[in-house]
């Protein structure tokens, strides 16, 4: 069995009174792909931003083999967050240079990186384009090959398909295989069940902020006695799933009553809505 | 800070000052406003005052005149000014400025002015109705004191020359003797400094603040709304360096905007004021450097502080709904400076925040280096500077940055 890279050890993280993570133990092992598969709100992205030290444990550790703060391993970290983070009126080489600049990587050896994956993605040509009007597909493949220009062994990827057409998604599922055959580790969060069946060596279930199953697709099929991934998933989260949590506790207490203040009451029935007209 | 912390606020300072540079609309807030305000203003106003005056010396306005006993040559010299005239006999009134029977033809604008006069023996009195909300009124009435004004000048001048005594001497006994500038013992420099020192600190403090609001919005509260701040966060800088690159890049987009204001604003006063009140002010090494450091410690206090107060924010328009009142902050302290009375000035005038640096601005313009004075600004404004710098760093270290309302 590979190495420990990363280890989460009775993780919970919590916004306001939400615990949007409960007592998660997990652990990521070097030369892997590993996909965190949950409804929108489980605590995927929770999962990611914790493990990229963005956000700290309210309980619990997040480190690296050896002890070491996952701070640490942002130099070797690539990452494609949900939002995909572009600026816009930076052209896409800029976005890309700005991060791998920020690695302390060298303007050639990035370029040299982004115009190999940029020949995979069908990316070339909009390199020296503005981003201000590109499609969610091709911000998304920029967002990837800014994650990868400078040369990352770890991928933390938030829904990298999200927006993609059939043929790119399949390329970027290929660009991951590759990664992980080339000695990457790979995170691949999605809610597409099919598509981490297709990409991960191992699924990680996550429903309403806990860790309900985590092995490779046939070890879940045979925890769970099912046929198929979806009835396993099913099974496994078959109570109601939560709205997102993290909304809670961005709105300042004063914001929220005043917003109420002046937010009508939602009718009760079609009557009262046809008296409001 | 080691090298590779130097190179990561480098290179976020250097990419916020190119992606703000592309917005066209900012170069023209930040540069071409600043630059072209006040230049505009003193070309434009003269303009456009020169015009209204000309509009208003053409104009033919009527004027009733009111008397028994008009004197001949006042008539003439009234009709001279472009006042057509036609007189009435005077109308039965306790005083001459009661508007009796008059007032409505006045006020409907029949007449542009009524002038009522009346002889009594060797004097004359006189009144004058007209509606001082009407420009025409106004002009009117300006026309009929001028013209009164030069007749009784000619009438007194006349009395005394016709009682034997000497013109000039009775009415201008006490003379200045010489050149009235050359009493005053201050150089010029040290005049230009005391003009200057009225108005730089205080488009120094304005301007230093209101241009940093929009960069330090689009920088923090904008990134975070467009979802650009997680990316960045995971990258292998630290929330301090993260904050220091947006400070160099506020702090120079601002830099640049002031000091483009205060060369347009020298500009227009050197070169297209009318008069030539103002010159360059003659300031000591030791003042030039101190008001170098005033400025850079204000420019640390106020971008740090609008930095930290648009992090907190969670979307753009919650930040601008923050930082634009929060002017006033600066605004009056900054207005209230410019009444402060700096000779024999208590010391802790310089440990208000942004009154210290105003102040300061404005006794080193006039070349006053009082050592009790600048340590007293020194030591708070490094104070002040630090606790904004440390409000900030808490603010860019939340973990609710990387989310936002939108």
């Amino acid at each position: 069995m590979s190495k420990t890279l990363l280890s989460l050890r009775g993780v919970t993280k919590n916004f306001a009174e939400v615990e949007a993570l409960k007592h998660i133990d997990l652990e990521i092992h070097s030369g892997e792909i590993v996909g965190l598969v949950g409804s929108n709100g489980a605590g995927k992205t929770t999962l990611l931003r914790l493990m990229a030290g963005v956000y700290t444990p309210s309980n619990g550790r997040v480190e690296l083999s050896n002890g070491r703060p996952v701070e640490e391993m942002r130099q070797e970290l690539g990452v494609v967050p949900e939002s995909t983070g572009l600026y816009s009126r930076l052209t896409a080489w800029e976005n890309i240079r700005y991060h791998s600049r920020m690695h302390g990587v060298s303007d050639s050896v990035s370029w040299a990186r982004t115009e190999k994956f940029a020949e995979h993605l069908d990316m070339k040509d909009n390199l020296s384009r503005h981003t201000k009007g590109f499609s969610r597909g091709m911000r998304q493949k920029t967002a990837l090959l800014r994650a990868l220009a400078h040369g990352p062994n770890i991928l933390l990827l938030d829904e990298p398909t999200a927006g993609l057409d059939i043929t790119s998604a399949r390329t970027v599922r290929a660009l991951v295989r590759q990664l992980r055959d080339e000695g990457g580790t790979v995170i691949y969060s999605t809610h597409q069940l099919a598509e981490a069946q297709q990409v991960c060596d191992r699924i990680v279930i996550i429903h309403n902020g806990e860790i309900r199953a985590d092995g490779s697709p046939g070890e879940l099929l045979s925890t769970t006695g099912t046929e198929n991934l979806e009835e396993a998933y099913v099974s496994l989260t078959l109570d109601q799933a939560r709205p997102r949590q993290e909304e809670a506790d961005k709105e300042g207490k004063l914001s929220s009553w005043w917003r109420r203040l002046f937010t009508p009451r939602t009718p009760a029935s079609t009557r009262e809505v046809n008296e409001d007209e | 800070m080691n090298e590779g912390s130097g190179r990561r606020i480098r290179a976020i300072a250097k990419k916020e000052v190119v992606e703000f540079a592309r917005d066209w609309r900012t170069i023209i807030a930040i540069i071409v406003i600043p630059l072209l305000m006040f230049p505009l203003l003193f070309i434009l106003f003269p303009v456009l005052l020169e015009s209204e005056a000309a509009e208003l010396d053409a104009l033919e306005l009527n004027v009733v005149i009111q008397s028994d006993d008009f004197p001949l040559n006042l008539l003439e010299n009234i009709t001279a000014v472009s006042l057509s005239t036609s007189i009435e006999v005077l109308p039965n009134v306790t005083s001459l400025s009661e508007p009796g029977s008059d007032l409505e033809r006045v006020r409907n604008g029949s007449t542009d002015a009524l002038l009522r006069f009346d002889s009594q023996n060797e004097t004359w009195s006189y009144a004058i109705l007209h509606l001082s909300t009407s420009e025409r009124s106004n002009e009117a009435r300006y026309r009929l004191l001028t013209t009164l004004s030069a007749w009784e000048d000619s009438e007194v001048r006349e009395r005394i020359s016709a009682s034997g005594l000497d013109v000039n001497e009775t009415l201008d006994p006490l003379r200045w003797d010489g050149d009235i500038s050359q009493g005053d013992v201050a150089t010029s420099g040290e005049q230009a400094g005391m003009v200057l020192s009225l108005f730089i600190p205080l488009v120094l403090a304005i301007w230093t603040y209101s241009s940093a609001i929009q960069p330090s919005i689009d920088m923090t509260a904008g990134e975070r709304e467009r979802g650009t701040l997680e990316a960045l966060l995971c990258l292998p800088c630290t929330r301090i360096e993260l904050l220091m690159g947006k400070w160099v890049a506020v702090a120079t987009i601002t830099g640049i905007g002031v000091v483009l204001q205060i060369c347009g604003l020298l500009f227009a006063i050197g070169y297209l004021a009318s008069s030539s009140f103002i010159g360059l002010p003659k300031l000591s090494i030791a003042s030039v450097g101190l008001i170098v450091l005033s400025i850079l410690l204000f420019a640390v206090m106020v971008v740090a502080f609008e930095l930290a107060l648009a992090m907190r924010s969670h979307s753009v328009k919650e930040a601008g709904s923050i930082l634009a009142p929060a002017l006033m902050l600066i605004l009056f302290p900054a207005l209230f400076t410019q009444v402060i009375n700096l000779d024999g000035i208590e010391g802790f005038w310089f440990a208000i925040p942004v009154v210290n640096i105003l102040l300061a601005l404005r006794e080193l313009l006039m070349n006053r280096v009082i050592t009790e004075h600048v340590l007293i600004w020194v030591v708070s404004s490094v104070v002040y500077a630090s606790l904004a710098a440390y409000y900030a760093s808490r603010q860019f270290s939340r973990e609710d940055i990387v989310t936002s309302l939108s």
